[in-house]
């Protein structure tokens, strides 16, 4: 992806995003009292004025965009194996997502054992055996300092419960 | 309350071993996460902000500051020996240091940074003392009306500056100012994108976007590129800096410093452009222009010195105006809001104690940084060694226990995880990050500050011209615009003029 067409993707996505919100997200998650006699001071008004100028930015890198030089030198540094970085970005965010369910079954401590774990292995890394004392110690050490010093009542879960 | 009076109050705050250790091991964290390549000062801080919750408001903003001190100098290690800055601002110490450690004086050039650093440090520091109660005392008679234009001056400068695009910029900040509208509206109270949730009422909390924002996209990079090139770390050689060597850069240091207290006091510019005003400021005025670019000491002194003197100028509009200069005052504002503590002119009337405090522990952050400097540069090879692909899921591990216990919530990890999305994307596109936080903390105070005034003025907007000091915000916020444009214009006729060259 050239420069140019970045700008474009950035354009396409401002106005997309602009009109989005000006004729549904702002319609019907924005509740405005009925008895709000200046448009100024609604609670519209803000969201719609930062909405026209979202889109009035994405015009604007739509039509800057003829600027930009026209070579392929690429934005960001390029990649050999593309196909197997976007598995790796999918499992990333499979990963994230399953934090977020396990945590209040697993609890924690046993959820984040298993990110590191898995991110840890997901980059490859070549202290696979560090890699797994550091799963089980980082996790131990943070739960021993936010629950025991800080006071955060971090979730224990249903299985294993520490103390 | 006389000078003096304020001083004793400071001390009864900080004379105690509690700050001064948190002082001392924040300087070392951010030291060390300043050298460590792939983290940067700002990530230092947010990690190490959730350690500071159950900690008194002052200690624990004492450890970030201490963090933030360490990780601007701590980015000169790796800058040095690898050529690879550890923050945005040691790049314009490659220029210069690398060379020298080709040369085999690596531990030379790495002497110097810590010294400058130290010096301007302590120019910055002092500027912040006598500055921030002036301007403090100024912003007193601000309305609404005047803190509608400063805001809106300070977010124009940050979205045109932070990046290679104004329009990009904008667009970073549009978008964070429409998150910040989330929750329940201020005048109203009525339901705005709340979707129906109650955890989104009070709107999304900011540890959680910054984390996401800051710390998350590194993750993701790292994972979409596992093995991305770490340089080798070259040896400190024999020769160290000497006592002459300061003497001839002394006039640089000064001059960077000072360029660093002026641009770190206007919200906004940061670090890096002082680093390389300062840089080129000494290679004009210098003896040894020639040698700048090969190797020369004074370079490296004149752009530690840029990027060090903003280190404790950046607190002037935060300390005195509530107005965040850069990312990382803008995660310590979030150290502030989480004590209960509101940084503006109020503050130096209210809790004068915690500002002279603060004054006070600054001043010796300058002498911890330098001792705790002089271990760094020897133990760098230590920190260079920590596997990346190690740290990285240790970052993800720590994102999530420090985000979840700001509000003992699930939610706000989930938001964090989404604002890392959104923070690997615009980092893909090249739209920087951090007129979007920023704006996402002064969105609510912009909007209030306008709803005001048009409630103080029946609705009618020339209040927002009423007198002079909203009259020079309009001026400088304009001027600003035109400066920026054209010099994206002259840099974009100047693009193909080189590519054909």
């Amino acid at each position: 992806m050239n420069a140019r067409r970045a700008q474009l993707h950035l354009g396409v996505g401002a106005c997309a995003l602009s009109l989005l919100m000006i004729f549904w997200i702002i319609p019907v998650y924005v509740s405005s009292p009925s008895n709000v006699g200046n448009v100024i001071l609604s609670p519209l008004f803000w969201p719609y004025t930062l909405a026209g100028l979202t889109g009035l930015t994405g015009l604007g890198l739509l039509a800057t965009r003829v600027l930009l030089p026209a070579d392929d030198a690429p934005l960001n540094d390029p990649i050999d194996d593309a196909p197997q970085a976007w598995l790796r970005l999918v499992v990333i965010a499979a990963i994230m997502l399953g934090a977020m369910l396990l945590m209040s079954r697993l609890g924690m401590v046993w959820t984040a054992m298993l990110c590191f774990a898995a991110t840890a292995f997901l980059v490859r890394t070549r202290h696979p055996k560090a890699a797994v004392v550091c799963a089980i110690v980082i996790p131990l050490a943070l739960y021993a300092f936010f629950a025991h010093v800080a006071g955060v009542a971090i979730p224990q879960g249903e299985v294993i419960r520490l103390p | 309350m006389s000078f003096l009076d304020s001083i004793l109050a400071g001390l009864t705050v900080v004379g105690n071993i509690e700050a001064f250790l948190a002082l001392g091991i924040g300087v070392t964290i951010g030291v060390i996460g300043g050298a460590i390549p792939g983290m940067s000062a700002t990530m230092a801080v947010a990690l190490t902000l959730p350690f500071t919750f159950s900690m008194q408001p002052i200690t624990g903003i004492l450890l970030l500051l201490g963090v933030y001190k360490g990780g601007i100098f701590g980015g000169s290690i790796p800058a040095i020996l690898i050529k690879t800055p550890g923050t945005p601002a040691s790049s314009a110490t490659i220029l210069d240091g690398y060379p020298m450690a080709e040369k085999g004086e690596a531990g030379r050039a790495l002497g110097m940074a810590l010294w400058a650093s130290c010096t301007a440090d302590v120019v910055s520091n002092l500027s912040l003392i006598l500055f921030a109660g002036w301007l403090a005392s100024f912003a007193l008679s601000f309305g609404p009306p005047e803190f509608f234009t400063l805001i809106l001056f300070s977010l124009t400068i940050i979205a045109g500056v932070s990046g290679d695009s104004l329009l990009k910029g904008a667009l970073s900040a549009l978008l964070g100012l429409m998150l910040a509208t989330i929750g329940l509206d201020l005048v109203y109270g009525t339901n705005r994108f709340t979707f129906g949730d109650p955890n989104l009422m009070g709107g999304l909390n900011f540890i959680a976007v910054l984390i996401g924002l800051f710390a998350i996209p590194e993750v993701i990079a790292m994972v979409w590129h596992p093995t991305a090139h770490v340089g080798k770390a070259r040896s400190l050689g024999k020769n160290w800096v000497s006592f002459a060597d300061y003497r001839r850069s002394f006039r640089s240091i000064i001059r960077g410093s000072l360029i660093g207290v002026f641009l770190g006091s206007i919200p906004g510019i940061g670090a890096a452009p002082s680093a390389f005003l300062s840089y080129s400021e000494a290679r004009r005025r210098s003896k040894y222009k020639e040698n700048f670019g090969k190797g020369e000491v004074e370079g490296v002194a004149a752009s530690e010195a840029g990027n060090n003197g903003v280190a404790g100028a950046t607190l002037i509009p935060l300390l005195a105006l509530g107005v965040p200069g850069d990312v990382i005052t803008a995660i310590i504002i979030g150290a502030f809001m989480i004590h209960g503590l509101q940084p503006g002119p109020m503050m130096f009337i209210l809790n004068v104690d915690i500002i002279y405090g603060l004054f006070i522990g600054l001043i010796v952050s300058s002498v911890f940084l330098f001792f705790i400097g002089s271990v760094a540069i020897k133990g760098f090879k230590y920190v260079a060694d920590v596997p990346r692909r190690l740290l990285v899921p240790g970052v993800l591990v720590l994102c999530i226990y420090g985000v979840f216990a700001v509000n003992n919530n699930i939610f706000d990890v989930g938001v964090m995880f989404a604002m890392g999305w959104v923070g690997y994307v615009m980092m893909r596109y090249q739209v920087p990050a951090a007129p979007f936080l920023i704006a996402f903390i002064l969105g609510p105070l912009l909007e209030d500050n306008f709803r005001q005034s048009m409630l103080m003025s029946g609705s009618d907007p020339s209040i927002l011209l009423r007198g002079p000091i909203t009259w020079f915000f309009w001026t400088v916020t304009v001027i600003t615009i035109v400066a920026i444009i054209r010099a994206g214009f002259r840099a974009t006729r100047r693009k193909p003029v080189a590519d054909k060259g």
